[in-house]
This record gives structure tokens, C-alpha cells and sequence, in this order.
């Protein structure tokens, strides 16, 4: 048992840090990420969060004994007025040495171990049924329902007199609590496949189909972006992702089928047909 | 005939009036060493201005939302392209080379490089081809538009015609060719060149760095020449290499981050190795834990070639647990160093010129650039983060917090031993906390954009994001970063005009290694006389002798 | 010179773990070598050797040198260390040359029949430019 008087520390420090986090909103707790209240928004935020949150409060520490160790230094050891000499001219001290080459390799194989074991659940394929596909394309998203044989299709954002308006941005819906994998590829270049809310993205590569599986959780309106460089109209490949209950989601699949969009945008729309190895998609 | 021959060689051995057209060919056919450094060092910060007025103009298109600063997407494209091309290629790489080359043989007590013809041939290939690459912007399509990565097939002439890019491809062809034989140039010189009793474990930090990033530049610039060549053999002569039929794009991603990140690790590691340099004769005792200092970097040069993927874990196609490993281990060398830094200050006895004052900052800043990185070495966590502000953020904090704090570190520091003159120190000093300030408001907020959503390379955001406050002030923050070049600039012109001579040849009072030893400015050929070298600091063992290093001490008692 | 030839050993002896690593794990994770990354790193290990083999060689043949003994003094050195040249126009116009042959790669072949003759004139000419005129011998 340690003695008495560490345990105070030790009690006082708890304390102290209870005290600090009830003063923390629910913003601060989870460490800013976007979190919107209610229920988690897919089955893999709460671990991602979780994971953020203490990999920042370790790094922190780290962060805060550098600086504080440094400040300690250039306030205790500055050179006072009047001062001649010079101080030791310490040139190692192996045990420290051992000491800051060993804690930071214990603490770096931890969240390895961590984030192994998180980033290994998010990447399971979860074999499930409803399977929706995304392609990218310059400079917008075509979703293709894959299991109802409809589609949706859009175009980039604009501004002005062609105003498309965040509330008319292409909307992809999936239902609450289902799983779902979305296959993801791409008509020309690099595109990616980001939701922020959901904590993840994923590259859309021509040629390659990446999947990505989760099962959204919480009902609402999704921000969706394209995260990577995909030429000039890249900042307006904007799109929506509602999440809804299973009403709403078959009557968005009837109005589709409704509007004509009966059957799947295939790879026949892809650009660069023309040449060797066209169509070819590589799984 | 032969008296005028006579008078002629006569008249040559009194100097020649120094007209200007004479001082142009002097600089023109250098090969000395420390000329090719000051026409580095004048180049790259030509460039680090032109690169920095890009930035402004991109966070003047930032500042809020639905901006057109920028009149097209496709120019901002091309601006924040040759911002990242011009800052890490041509601004930061040829640094390292700058310092390197006025630095290096003076510290191992050599009178040049192994091969100086081949060192200036480094300058001209990176004068000719970065102005080759930066030359699209003369173009009609304007310069390349497709990230400073080249995302391939976004690079090539399917989606992006136009001979910017293809200028692009070759001018930093030609600049890499540069930089690999400035390479091959500095390991040969530390092998081979060092002064007698300048063992491998009694170089100044400084050159252990130079070798080691030397050493990089071997490792990793060829491939990049390679997927250079593929790309504009891609691009001009209708090759398919890159083609997405093939796995194109992973292919390119896969060469680019090879050389990539290696590449930053060429940015860091010389200027870790200036500040090596600086904090300890500002804390009046030797660089702590020197062997192990040495041992980190070498361990991290080895690792840097082996986590090139961590900038592709969303791409879903690369062995996630093998590079979040490699990385986060890299992570623990760097740590060494920066307690080895923080243990040379310990118990030390500090004063806080301008050197010391950049060098601290740059401590400062990137203590927490390393922290975000080993965030973004998780792919869990990257998947939200990548390719957000907090990358950007990120790498700003770590590159800027190195490379351009270290650089006015090293410009302050070593100024007498260039020049022959001192820099001003109250400028030095406001031109510091401007840049502190400045560079800490513009970029430290982009970590909160990034976790909000807010992706790279966007040209505008919507109002409803909500990013609107924050850009707003990274921008005002970007604005007085640029100001802080002006009292730099103010400080230079004065200095020239009236700066007084330095007469010493240690002006600084606690310089360690060899250019402390001779003359400010340099001599031709660096040296008169070379002291004895028994230790790391081998000019502190010779103007402080009742303090020196011990095999220096026990050499002088036995006479 | 040791001290070096260890350092290139360490260097090819770690990229060759890491590429055996890096094969092995691809294989059994994703059932088949990642090529690309394999390459690169399999390079790195001919690279390494090769310099180290080089450098190891050296050692053996010069023994220790002046700057590799902790009691030397600067006098047990060369007096003459070598030749450097004090300067040449030849670099700047071999880098100028050369701007224009990789530039003709991109703006077309009509320029690289130009360029490439002077490049090689600067070639020829920064090789020999110790071997001619005054310094013919």
C-alpha cells in the first residue's frame, strides 16, 4: 500500500479532476469531435470517440510534462545578471536517458494495442444484406440501391442563378439500425467518401471497389463531402446522408421508382472507356 | 611581347577592381562552398516569399464563406499545388542544402566539399528546374492544378491538359537530380574529408544530421525521379503506367509516399540539427545525451523509409497494423531528442538573444505538432481526420515549427560567420514574437476546423458549416505572420548599411564547434589554422579551457 | 571509415527484417505480397549493401585514418588534402542546358534535338575542363 501521504495526493488529484470534468460541456468530453446528442450515430463512433478522447488526455500529459519541463528550465536555470562561470558540463546521464527512451515505447506500443483492436472492428465486413453502392464521378454522386434496383443521381453544388442548395444536394438514405455495406468506386479519378458525423471516410479509386461496413444507429441529417482532390468543382461535391426509420426509407424507394429510376447506373457511364482494360474493376 | 606578358601577370597579382559585371561572374562560377550555400540560402527564401504570398492570397479566399478572392476553382487549385510544390521542394529542401553547404565543411575542418564542380552543378539544376516547374503559371492553362501530390489519374492529361503540368513533371525531375547529388556530395565529404581527430563520434550534431539526411536523399529521391518519369511518360508520351485498369493509382500513391515521407523527415532532421547546434551554447553547457542524440536520428532515418502508408490508410488497400506501428515507433526517437534538447537546458545557465528565442519557439511548436502526429498515426482516428484542416494543421505546426523557426535560428546564429556582421537583436527579437504569434493564430484553430468537418484544398465552405469564425481569424493570424517578415527584412538592410564589423572569431562568446575557430567572416578556405580536436566542441575546449571536455583536458595537462 | 561501414550495415540490415516483415505480413494478411512496397523496400536493402560493401572494402585497404584516431593532431594529416577547383563556368551551363533538355520533354521533341547536342558539349566540357589547356597533360 503506498503511504499515507501519496494517497492524499493521489485522492486530492482525483478529486480535483472530477471537479474539472463536471465543469466540462458535452462538447469538451468528447474532445470536440462532432458528436451530435442522442444515441451514437453509427455502431463505431462511441470507440472512436472513446479512443480520442483518451489518446488526447495521455498526449496532453506528455505535452504538458515537455513544456512544463522546459518552462521549469528557462525560468529556474536563465543566466542572472552579474553571472560569470559556467554551469556543469553534463554530457549524459544514462539512466534518464534509459528512462525516456523506455516510457514512451511502453506508451506507444499501448495505443498501438488500442488502436488495433478499434480500427480492426471498424474495417470487419459485416456480411450483411442490404448493400448500397456509391460511385463518385466528377463532380457528384450517383447511389445505386442495389437490393431495391433503383437509383439516385446528382450534381455539384453551385451557387447563383443554378442555386443547389444544401437542401437539394444528392441525398443518400439508408434505414435506422440496419446494417448496410456501401460498396464504393469511381467514374474518373480519386474520390472520397466522407461523412463527418459518422467519424469516417474512405477513397473511391477508378477501377477498385473499397468497402466500407457499419450499421447507422441515430435518425437525421448527415453532412457528406468529398475528401479528395478530384479537380476543379472538388469543393462543391457536396451531398446529404438521412438516416430514417423503415417507412420513410420505402417511401423514398417508391418516389425513385416513381420519377423512372428503375434499374442500377452501371460502369458502362465510367470515363476513360475508350481505353485498354476499360470496364475492368478490380475487386 | 614578353614584357607585356610580364606586366600583365604583374598587374594580376594586385587585385582586380571588383566592378559588378566581375562580382556577377564571380557568383556565376562559383564553386566555393559557402557562395553555392548564400545562393541556396538567397533562392529558397526568394522562394519561401513567393510561396507565402500564395498562402495569403489562399486565406484571404478562406477568411469566409462563399469568398471569390480567387477568381476560379481552377486557379485556387493551382495556387495551393505550387504553395505545397514551391514551400516543401523548393523553398525547404534546397535550405537544408544552403546550410548544409556554408556549414558542414567548416565543421569537420575541410576547406570544401569532396566534389565542388558537382556542387554548384546541385545549384543550377535546382535554380534552372524549379523555375521550370514554377513556370506553367506563364502558360495559358496556368501551372499544374492536381495537389503537390499528383494524384494520378487526376494528373494526368485526361483530367488535367495543359503543359503546366507537364513543366511541372520534368522541372522537378531536374531539381531532384539536384538534390541527389548534393547528397552524394555531403556523405563523401563527412567520410572522407574530416580533419584529423574528428572522429565520426565527435562531429557537431549539426553534420551527424547533414549525413543522415544525406543519406535520405539517396533513399528516397530516386524513386520519385522514377514515378516522375512514369508520370510524364504518362502524360506526354502515352504510356499507360498509371492507368486505373492496372492499379494505376496505387502505384502512384505507393512511389510518392515512399519518397514523401522520407522527404519530410529531410525537412526536419537538418534543422533539429541546427538547433542541436544553437541551445547549447545559449545554455553554456554541452548537448545533452550526445551518443543517443545520434542514435534517434539514425533510427529515425531508418524508420521514416518504412511508414510511408500512413498517408494512404484510407485507401483501403494497405497493411493497416504493419505502417500504424512503424509510425507510432517513430514517434519514440523523436521523443528522445526532444528530452535530450530539454536535458541540455537543465541546469544550464540561459540567456535569451534572438537564436535561443527562435529556438525555443520552434521547441514549443513542435512538441505539439508531434503530439497531433501521433493522433493521425492511428488509422481509427485518422479515418475522420485525413484530409482535413487538422492535417494541414498538422503538418504546419511540425514543418513551419521546424523549418522556418530553426531557419531564422540558424540565419541569427550564424550571420557573424557569413558576413562578418551581427544581426540586429531588437528587431530579431520583435520580428520572433510577431512570427510566434502569428503562426500560432493561423494555424493552431485549423485543428478544430479539421475535427469539425472542414476539408483540404476546399475552395470555399458553406455557411451553414460554420467555419466562418475560425477562418476568420487563422486569417488575420496569417497577416501578421506576414508582417513579421518586415522587420527581417529591415533588419537585413540596416545590418548591410551600418552593421558593425565583427572582430572575434566567437562573437556569440560559447560557440562549441570548428566555425567558431576562425575567422567572421569566413576565410576563403575556411581556415588558417585548425585548433586540436579532442571532443564534440572542440573551440569551447580552446577559449574555455578550465571547462573543457575531458580527453581535451587531460590532453592539455600532459603538455 | 568503421564506424561508417556499421552504419550502412545497420541500415541494410534492418530494411532486410523490414522487408521479409512486410512480405510475410502482406501474404497473411491480405493473402498476397504487396508488390509495390516490397520492391521499394527490397531496393533499399541493395542500396545499403551495396555502400556498405563499398565502404567496408575502403576501411580494410586504409586502416585507421588520422580522423578516425581520438589522439591526433591536425599535423598528422595530409598536407595537401587534393585539388578543388576554384571555379568553372561549366556548371552553370551544363544546369542551364539541362533546364532545356528536361523542358523539351514537355514542351516537344523539336527542342530536344537543340538541347541535347549543348547539354553534352557541357558535359564533355565540365569532364575534361582539367585535362585541356593549361592543365593538358
Amino acid at each position: 500500500m503506498l503511504p499515507k501521504r501519496q494517497l492524499k495526493w493521489a485522492g486530492v488529484a482525483a478529486a480535483a479532476s472530477t471537479l474539472l470534468l463536471t465543469g466540462c460541456s458535452q462538447q469538451e468530453l468528447n474532445g470536440y469531435m462532432p458528436v451530435p446528442s442522442g444515441e451514437p450515430v453509427t455502431n463505431h463512433t462511441s470507440s472512436i470517440v472513446g479512443l480520442w478522447v483518451t489518446s488526447w488526455i495521455v498526449l496532453l500529459a506528455v505535452g504538458i510534462i515537455s513544456w512544463g519541463l522546459m518552462a521549469w528550465a528557462l525560468i529556474v536555470y536563465r543566466r542572472r545578471k552579474g553571472e560569470t562561470g559556467l554551469p556543469a558540463q553534463l554530457r549524459y546521464n544514462m539512466p534518464i536517458e534509459t528512462l525516456f527512451t523506455v516510457v514512451p515505447f511502453i506508451i506507444t506500443v499501448g495505443f498501438f494495442a488500442f488502436t488495433a483492436k478499434t480500427m480492426t472492428a471498424i474495417e470487419q465486413p459485416n456480411h450483411a444484406d442490404r448493400i448500397v453502392q456509391v460511385i463518385g464521378k466528377q463532380w457528384s454522386w450517383d447511389f445505386n440501391y442495389t437490393n431495391e434496383n433503383t437509383y439516385d443521381s446528382g450534381v455539384q453544388y453551385q451557387d447563383g442563378a443554378n442555386a443547389k442548395t444544401e437542401a437539394t444536394l444528392p441525398t443518400l438514405y439508408l434505414e435506422k439500425d440496419v446494417p448496410v455495406e456501401i460498396d464504393l468506386t469511381s467514374r474518373d479519378v480519386i474520390h472520397s467518401f466522407w461523412v463527418v458525423d459518422f467519424l469516417y471516410k474512405k477513397d473511391m479509386f477508378p477501377g477498385r471497389v473499397n468497402r466500407i461496413y457499419f450499421t447507422p444507429t441515430r435518425s437525421g441529417t448527415y453532412m457528406g463531402k468529398c475528401a479528395e482532390l478530384c479537380g476543379e468543382f472538388h469543393s462543391a461535391m457536396l451531398f446529404n446522408l438521412k438516416v430514417v426509420d423503415k417507412a420513410a426509407y420505402e417511401a423514398h424507394i417508391a418516389a425513385l421508382k416513381a420519377a423512372g429510376n428503375v434499374g442500377q447506373l452501371g460502369y458502362d457511364l465510367n470515363r476513360m472507356s475508350t481505353l485498354p482494360g476499360k470496364n475492368a474493376i478490380n475487386n | 611581347m614578353a614584357t607585356a606578358t610580364a606586366t600583365a601577370s604583374a598587374s594580376s597579382v594586385i587585385a582586380k577592381r571588383k566592378t559588378k559585371g566581375r562580382i556577377l561572374v564571380d557568383w556565376l562560377t562559383t564553386t566555393d562552398h559557402k557562395k553555392i550555400g548564400y545562393l541556396y540560402l538567397i533562392t529558397s527564401f526568394s522562394y519561401f516569399i513567393v510561396g507565402g504570398i500564395m498562402a495569403l492570397i489562399i486565406r484571404a479566399q478562406l477568411a469566409l464563406p462563399g469568398l471569390s478572392v480567387v477568381a476560379t476553382h481552377e486557379q485556387y487549385n493551382q495556387l495551393f499545388t505550387m504553395h505545397g510544390t514551391i514551400m516543401l521542394l523548393m523553398f525547404a529542401t534546397p535550405l537544408f542544402a544552403a546550410f548544409a553547404n556554408i556549414l558542414m565543411p567548416v565543421q569537420i575542418g575541410a576547406p570544401d566539399v569532396a566534389f565542388p564542380r558537382l556542387n554548384a552543378i546541385a545549384y543550377w539544376f535546382y535554380f534552372f528546374g524549379s523555375f521550370a516547374a514554377v513556370s506553367g503559371y506563364f502558360t495559358p492553362q496556368g501551372a499544374a492544378g492536381f495537389g503537390w501530390f499528383a494524384y494520378q489519374p487526376l494528373a494526368n492529361t485526361t483530367y488535367t491538359p495543359g503543359i503546366g503540368g507537364d513543366l511541372w513533371v520534368f522541372g522537378l525531375a531536374l531539381s531532384g537530380f539536384g538534390t541527389i547529388m548534393g547528397g552524394v556530395n555531403f556523405i563523401t565529404t563527412i567520410l572522407t574529408m574530416r580533419a584529423p581527430g574528428m572522429t565520426m563520434f565527435r562531429l557537431p550534431i549539426f553534420t551527424w544530421n547533414t549525413l543522415v539526411t544525406s543519406i535520405l536523399i539517396i533513399m528516397c529521391f530516386p524513386p520519385l525521379a522514377a514515378a516522375l518519369f512514369a508520370m510524364g511518360a504518362d502524360r506526354r508520351f502515352g504510356a499507360h503506367l498509371f492507368d486505373p485498369a492496372n492499379g494505376g493509382p496505387m502505384l502512384w500513391q505507393h512511389l510518392f509516399w515512399f519518397f514523401g515521407h522520407p522527404e519530410v523527415y529531410i525537412l526536419a532532421l537538418p534543422f533539429f540539427g541546427i538547433i542541436s547546434e544553437i541551445l547549447p551554447v545559449f545554455s553554456r553547457k554541452p548537448i545533452f545525451g550526445y551518443k543517443t542524440l545520434v542514435y534517434a536520428t539514425i533510427a529515425i532515418a531508418a524508420l521514416s523509409m518504412t511508414v510511408w502508408a500512413h498517408h494512404m490508410y484510407v485507401t483501403g488497400d494497405v497493411l493497416l497494423p504493419f505502417f500504424a506501428l512503424t509510425t507510432m515507433l517513430i514517434a519514440v526517437p523523436t521523443g528522445v531528442k526532444v528530452f535530450n534538447w530539454i536535458g541540455t537546458l537543465w541546469r544550464g545557465s540561459i540567456t535569451f538573444e534572438t537564436p535561443m528565442l527562435f529556438s525555443l519557439g520552434f521547441l514549443t511548436t513542435f512538441i505539439f505538432g508531434g503530439l497531433t502526429g501521433v493522433i493521425l498515426a492511428s488509422p481509427a482516428l485518422d479515418y475522420s481526420l485525413s484530409d482535413s484542416y487538422f492535417v494541414v494543421a498538422h503538418f504546419h505546426y511540425v514543418i513551419f515549427g521546424t523549418v522556418v523557426f530553426a531557419m531564422f535560428a540558424g540565419i541569427f546564429f550564424w550571420y557573424p560567420k557569413m558576413t562578418g556582421k551581427m544581426l540586429n537583436e531588437k528587431l530579431g527579437k520583435i520580428q520572433f514574437w510577431l512570427l510566434f504569434i502569428g503562426f500560432h493564430t493561423t494555424f493552431l484553430l485549423q485543428h478544430w476546423l479539421g475535427v469539425m468537418g472542414m476539408p483540404r484544398r476546399y475552395y470555399s465552405y458553406l455557411a451553414s458549416d460554420g467555419f466562418g469564425n475560425l477562418n476568420m481569424i487563422s486569417t488575420i493570424g496569417s497577416m501578421i505572420l506576414a508582417l513579421s517578415m518586415i522587420p527581417f527584412f529591415w533588419n537585413v538592410y540596416i545590418t548591410a548599411k551600418k552593421g558593425q564589423k565583427v572582430t572575434v572569431n566567437d562573437p556569440w562568446g560559447y560557440g562549441r564547434s570548428l566555425e567558431w575557430a576562425t575567422a567572421s567572416p569566413f576565410p576563403r578556405h575556411n581556415f588558417t589554422s585548425i585548433p586540436r580536436v579532442r571532443s564534440e566542441s572542440p573551440a569551447f575546449d580552446l577559449n574555455h579551457p578550465e571547462f573543457a571536455a575531458p580527453e581535451a583536458k587531460a590532453e592539455s595537462k600532459k603538455g | 571509415m568503421k564506424t561508417n561501414a556499421k552504419l550502412f550495415l545497420l541500415l541494410t540490415a534492418f530494411y532486410l527484417v523490414d522487408a521479409i516483415a512486410y512480405a510475410l505480413y502482406g501474404y497473411y494478411a491480405n493473402g498476397k505480397v504487396e508488390i509495390i512496397g516490397t520492391a521499394a523496400i527490397g531496393m533499399l536493402v541493395f542500396l545499403a549493401g551495396f555502400i556498405y560493401f563499398y565502404i567496408n572494402k575502403t576501411a580494410n585497404h586504409t586502416g585507421v585514418l588520422p580522423e578516425d584516431r581520438l589522439d591526433a593532431n591536425i599535423e598528422d594529416g595530409d598536407a595537401e588534402i587534393g585539388f578543388f577547383s576554384p571555379w568553372s563556368w561549366w556548371p552553370l551551363a551544363l544546369g542551364f542546358f539541362a533546364s532545356i533538355v528536361f523542358a523539351s520533354l514537355a514542351v516537344g521533341w523539336w527542342l530536344t534535338f537543340v538541347s541535347v547536342p549543348l547539354a553534352l558539349v557541357a558535359v564533355i566540357g565540365l569532364v575534361f575542363e582539367y585535362s585541356r589547356g593549361q592543365h593538358a597533360h
